[in-house]
């Protein structure tokens, strides 16, 4: 292997990184898809000629963390890399070869540098739509959720493939941006390709194959070290969440022995007649993150990074589902792989994890807005953020990924429907010498003159964000039509002039609230976070509300 | 005789640049900022530089002053206590902010606190709509009362005013401001729809609560400078630099102190704008390097790229995100956590790391022997020659080369088996990847083409680095000013005064003809011309730009399309169609022929006439001496080691003398380094132009 010193690694390393940010952020400007735009949901991916990562995109959501390394071998497997010639654009959205749901469309170019295959740039974005029904829980099949392309050309040898593109056109609601973003996918490909090729010039390399072990290398021995820092055991954990009909049961078993984990999901309820199935390509991404989060947040990815990991599920399980159960909205199941890793890494290395966030919202309207444009849009709000050893979780703050927030006055503006509070809610965190972060209530009213139709997709309304070490839960999520909680799942009918409202979750606490400083109790009593009540009950403090002050009448037992 | 003053007040020391206006010739004087009372630096650099050039303070038309003291204020928290006035149900817009996170793999984020307590925001009655008509009444009752609450109880000074819609419709802020003024006229009162009437209630009202917040310290650092300078004779205007790269009345900077946060390096960017036009390269990459930090800039056609969106008081160095979240008019700017006091060290790959992390200036570098154990870039810098430890700011400090050596060994060669040669070009070599990686990501983010342009690069560390970055940027030439020590303070002297303001409307462009599109406009130009007139600008100076933020209706981005200056009526009203498509293809490289679109943001720039500085500008003049300073070895990475390598005292140079790389390049407060090839040039006004060798 050719060796590189810890500076001319350093250099072409994060050259290369630079190289797929610089793609990131051409491709997020030029982006119509609203999930790309503001919530970065892509990634951009160099890959040496053997299909071996060099460098990911820093900018992305936790689900692309290591499938694009798979998604090509898919690619390769359909197209092996001695057929390809220069100008072929390869691609495919299906969830299992790609990154879980068919919104997300998977982009390759081979890079050729004369004749001769030097690599491989892939790109991954979130489209505007993908036909179907749409984005819903509903289809009990991926086949109702929209558009699904196997592994195909989109270009041969720089032509394009106009019936396929023809064919795809007619298969979603807005073409245009569809073909926008799937172009957009295409040049920035190539813009990569000519940028590695560059790169290569500049530093005299033939053959991107040494450098890519040595990063592989590199990596895998800086994870290694931290991994050896975990103590051997065997750590389990299980959480129930809200399903279709039913709860749904995720279990883990993560097994650490001299530097390597090994997670498996067994024990974890089967698919379920609902798009929230979870491909184990989904599954496999956020238990990396995990790691990645406890160990060396910014290490790039590569496979050398997750080398020391194993992830197991058992066949046809939520969390590895086959075809053709429908995935779009994996997330809602597949997010809270990171509270059941964390729960049963605190057992390991209490000190690093955070207790269970509680998640977000997503609902829907459907409508006409004051002008009589027709309305229908997503709204997504945040409960509050999991805490740690010697940190509070923040408010309102959304987890494990990210997420759009529409601004109350744009929401106003556009829709019709008028926001009349949005309030962080007093004792929803999870009470804990270190509180989990408080939800928040948001009302809103129907001030469009028209019938407007509320759908609400939310988590822990049934089981709250558990916390650790004696810390204690966050708050449930609660929806509220004309200030009457209503069935979580439901969609509801709005006349002109009603309310619909949410009490957004708290996170888990993190160790018991009886240690937890007095003035900290008081201090969140001033700003209005804990009520006085609250401080009595969960804190063991009694406040004397007109002064501030306060003393300690339970202590913790030692 | 005309002469004016540029004042820019540095971390470290205040610098001053006085024009000549009848022959361009600049004068420049530098003293140690006085952190407790800055203004103690401006008045003793003025005398001073006054004194030294035999010229009475009368004679002085102007004076441009750059101040960090609002943004220190907002970072070291040291602003006065201030109260918010907000809507009923959204005290903690200000808290809630972008439910969103900076970093998705940090368990421990921090996000920036809103200047504003939630204890002292208070929430009253009264509601307008979207459109800004009125839903509820606003109880004046609820705001007399809870301010008089906030006054007794909080002892606030200054209070915000911020109520939902009202980018829409500002009257319900503009009662309740009137109200409470007559009640408490001592209180500081901003309200939000004056301050930027731009749709986003999370960022206009957090723009608002750190205008209140900044505004008796501004007003009174203004008003006591003011007053001393009229004590000493001064009768010209004294103007305030902003972040846009325009300065404005002393009277508007204390109204709106929040539009003069990063206002020193604007100035510098916008020096680099008017070096690059006189220059014959419009086009260019301005690169700042001080300190702790670097500064840069995109321009195009002299001009700054802008936007208005910022970010202040950053809890995470150097985390887009983790600030507080501005919306004023600035200069573009990016950031970057490299300087010469950036530390070297391993990082948690096992790889060389340098910054963002920085030595400071207490203890400062290893060698500057301050007790400083852990190597710098400067350090490095030292190590491989580019520095002499003898002639450090001109020869007034001596560095220890051998402490260098020692931390560098020990944090750093030493752990990574490097040569000690190796790791301190590794440093130095870093430090460009990292600058010309932030300056690549930008211009991508930007879409901006930055090949075929020139870098102006200044600040004490900048032109060690420039020639190097430049490289990897395949950039032709670089420019070296004369002066490169105080930028910002020459910049002050070719600033317009100018006033940049936008509101938001949702308009459908088919409801628009002519006499409504000139209507939606004319409050936002009268309210500029006003502002310039103040500062003495009669309105027949004012060069009016108007733009438009557009977009396909339904769609959630807009692009900017500025409307050409000399189409007005119904001419103008047919074109915005085509001007809007293709804007929006430069973009999207795609058009929708025949989708509806509508105007969202209406922003007007009213710009004064440009100071005429004289063609002869120049700051460096004719000072004979040796040319030559000898040769040091210095480390030439092309050349595999160190070799003998000319050094060059800059102010011997004449305009037309040339310099062929490898060569040292010194003056006193920054030394270039030209590398084998590279052809050095010195302009008429003893700008430095040097050329790559490719």
């Amino acid at each position: 292997m050719q060796e590189f010193d810890a500076v001319s690694l350093k250099i072409m390393w994060d050259r290369l990184v630079s190289i797929a940010d610089e793609i990131v952020l051409s491709l997020v400007r030029t982006s119509f898809s609203i999930n790309v735009r503001e919530g970065y949901d892509l990634t951009c991916v160099l890959f040496d000629a053997r299909g071996r990562t060099l460098a990911q995109g820093t900018y992305s959501v936790p689900s692309f963390c290591g499938t694009a390394p798979q998604t090509l071998q898919h690619m390769l497997r359909r197209y092996p890399a001695e057929t390809l010639r220069p100008g072929d654009v390869v691609m495919t959205n299906d969830p299992w070869m790609g990154t879980g749901h068919l919104y997300d469309i998977n982009v390759m170019r081979p890079v050729f540098r004369g004749d001769k295959l030097v690599g491989f740039t892939m790109s991954v974005t979130h489209l505007p739509d993908i036909g179907g029904v749409g984005f819903s829980a509903t289809p009990v099949e991926v086949y109702a959720e929209g558009f699904r392309m196997p592994v195909v050309k989109l270009m041969h040898a720089g032509k394009l493939n106009e019936e396929l593109l023809e064919l795809f056109r007619f298969n979603v609601r807005v073409p245009d941006e569809n073909v926008g973003d799937l172009m957009a996918n295409v040049t920035c490909n190539e813009v990569g390709g000519r940028a590695l090729l560059d790169f290569m010039d500049e530093y005299g390399i033939d053959d991107l194959s040494p450098l890519s072990d040595a990063i592989q290398e590199q990596s895998a021995r800086a994870m290694r070290e931290e991994l050896l820092k975990i103590p051997n055991g065997v750590y389990k954990n299980a959480v129930d969440i809200e399903g279709i009909d039913e709860p749904i049961r995720l279990a883990a078993t993560v097994k650490v022995n001299d530097g390597r984990v090994a997670i498996d999901f067994e024990g974890t309820s089967g698919p379920v007649r609902g798009a929230i199935n979870v491909p184990i390509c989904y599954t496999r991404a956020f238990s990396y993150y995990v790691v990645k989060c406890l160990t060396i947040p910014t290490l790039p990815n590569n496979e050398g990074a997750v080398r020391a990991i194993d992830v197991t599920a058992p066949q046809n399980c939520v969390l590895n589902c086959e075809p053709p159960w429908p995935t779009g909205g994996r997330h809602a199941v597949g997010h809270f792989v990171v509270p059941l890793l964390m729960g049963a890494f605190a057992q390991a290395v209490p000190e690093r994890v955070i207790t269970e966030p509680a998640m977000m919202t997503v609902f829907s309207v459907q409508g006409k807005n004051r002008e009589g444009h027709d309305i229908s849009s997503l709204f997504f709000l945040a409960g509050g953020f999991g805490a740690a050893k010697g940190t509070d979780g923040l408010s309102v703050t959304p987890a494990p990924s990210n997420m759009t927030v529409v601004p109350s006055e744009v929401w106003e503006n556009l829709t019709g429907i008028v926001v009349e509070r949005r309030e962080m809610l007093a004792d929803s965190g999870g009470p804990g010498e270190f509180r989990g972060g408080v939800g928040q209530e948001v009302v809103f009213r129907n001030d469009t003159g028209h019938l407007l139709t509320v759908g609400f997709v939310g988590q822990r309304t049934q089981f709250p964000a558990r916390g650790l070490f004696g810390g204690q839960w966050g708050a449930k999520r609660t929806y509220f039509v004309n200030g009457k909680p209503v069935h979580p799942k439901g969609r509801h009918v709005l006349q002109p002039g009603d309310r619909f409202s949410t009490h957004e979750a708290g996170a888990g606490g993190y160790g018991d609230p009886l240690k937890r400083p007095l003035e900290r109790v008081l201090a969140d009593c001033r700003e209005g976070l804990v009520t006085v009540e609250g401080a009595k009950r969960d804190y063991g403090v009694q406040v004397d509300a007109r002064s501030g002050g306060g003393q300690r009448i339970a202590t913790a037992a030692q | 005789m005309a002469f004016r003053i540029g004042v820019d007040i540095g971390g470290t020391f205040t610098d001053f640049a006085l024009i000549d206006d009848s022959n361009g010739r600049v004068a420049v004087h530098k003293v140690l900022t006085t952190p407790r009372d800055p203004s103690e630096a401006v008045l003793q650099g003025i005398d001073e530089l006054l004194a030294r050039e035999k010229q009475p303070i009368q004679q002085v038309v102007s004076v441009v002053h750059g101040t960090t003291l609002v943004t220190n204020a907002v970072i070291e928290r040291k602003g006065a206590r201030t109260g918010m006035l907000v809507t009923r149900g959204f005290r903690d817009v200000i808290d809630i902010a972008l439910e969103r996170r900076y970093d998705l793999y940090d368990l421990r984020l921090k996000l920036a606190q809103p200047v504003v307590p939630r204890l002292l925001r208070r929430e009253v009655d009264g509601r307008l709509r979207a459109d800004g008509s009125e839903e509820q009444a606003l109880s004046l009752e609820q705001v007399l009362s809870e301010v008089t609450n906030l006054r007794q109880q909080d002892d606030i000074q200054a209070l915000a005013i911020c109520f939902m819609n009202s980018y829409a419709n500002g009257r319900h802020e503009e009662a309740a401001r009137e109200a409470v003024a007559k009640r408490f006229p001592e209180l500081y009162l901003c309200t939000s729809s004056d301050v930027l009437p731009f749709m986003r209630e999370y960022e206009r009202w957090t723009t608002a609560t750190v205008n209140a917040y900044t505004q008796p310290m501004t007003d009174r650092y203004l008003g006591r400078l003011e007053s001393e300078l009229q004590r000493r004779g001064f009768t010209g205007a004294f103007l305030v630099m902003t972040s846009s790269g325009g300065a404005v009345s002393a009277a508007l900077a204390r109204r709106y102190p929040v539009r003069l946060i990063e206002s020193g390096p604007a100035a510098g960017a916008l020096m680099s704008g008017f070096l690059g036009v006189l220059a014959g390269a419009p086009n260019l990459l301005s690169f700042d390097m001080g300190g702790t930090t670097a500064k840069g800039a995109l321009l195009r056609d002299g001009q700054p790229l802008k936007k208005y969106e910022l970010e202040v008081a950053r809890v995470h160095e150097f985390k887009q995100g983790s600030g507080l979240q501005l919306r004023i008019p600035v200069i573009d700017m990016i950031e970057i956590g490299a300087g010469g006091g950036s530390l070297a060290q391993v990082d948690e790959r096992g790889l060389v790391k340098v910054g963002p992390q920085s030595a400071g200036a207490e203890p400062g570098p290893a060698c500057y022997g301050r007790g400083g154990k852990r190597p710098t870039s400067t350090d490095c810098n030292v190590l491989l020659g580019y520095l002499d430890p003898n002639f450090f700011l001109g020869g007034r400090m001596r560095l220890d080369a051998a402490a260098a050596g020692q931390a560098l060994q020990s944090e750093v060669a030493k752990p990574l088996s490097l040569e000690q040669d190796r790791a301190a070009f590794g440093v130095h070599e870093i430090l460009n990847e990292d600058v010309a990686r932030a300056f690549r990501i930008h211009a991508s983010e930007l879409g901006f083409d930055y090949r075929r342009c020139s870098m102006v690069a200044f600040g004490g560390s900048g032109p060690v680095h420039a020639m190097r970055i430049a490289r990897k940027l395949r950039i032709p030439d670089v420019i070296f000013p004369a002066g490169a020590g105080v930028m910002s303070a020459i910049g002050m002297l070719v600033t317009p005064v100018s006033f940049e303001t936008l509101r938001t409307r949702r308009v459908a462009l088919a409801e628009l003809d002519a006499a409504k599109l000139d209507a939606h406009f004319q409050p936002l130009i009268d309210q500029a011309s006003a502002f310039l007139k103040q500062a003495g600008i009669a309105r027949n100076e004012v060069t009016v730009l108007r733009r438009l933020d557009m977009r396909y209706r339904g769609q959630g981005y807009e692009v900017e399309v500025t409307l050409p200056a000399e189409l007005s009526g119904p001419v103008l009203m047919a074109a915005i169609p085509e001007l809007f498509r293709k804007a929006y293809s430069e973009t999207f490289s795609q058009t929708h022929p025949d989708a509806p679109m509508e105007v969202v943001n209406w922003k007007v720039e009213g710009i004064g006439p440009r100071p005429k500085v004289a063609g002869s500008y120049q700051v460096l003049g004719p000072a004979g001496g040796q040319v030559d300073k000898g040769t040091r070895k210095a480390y030439l990475a092309d050349k595999g080691g160190f070799l003998d390598c000319r050094v060059v005292n800059r102010y011997a140079l004449k305009p037309g003398d040339t310099v062929t790389g490898p060569a040292l390049i010194e003056e006193n407060e920054s030394t270039c380094l030209i590398g084998p090839g590279d052809r050095a040039q010195v302009d008429p006004r003893y700008n430095l132009i040097v050329r790559l060798a490719y």
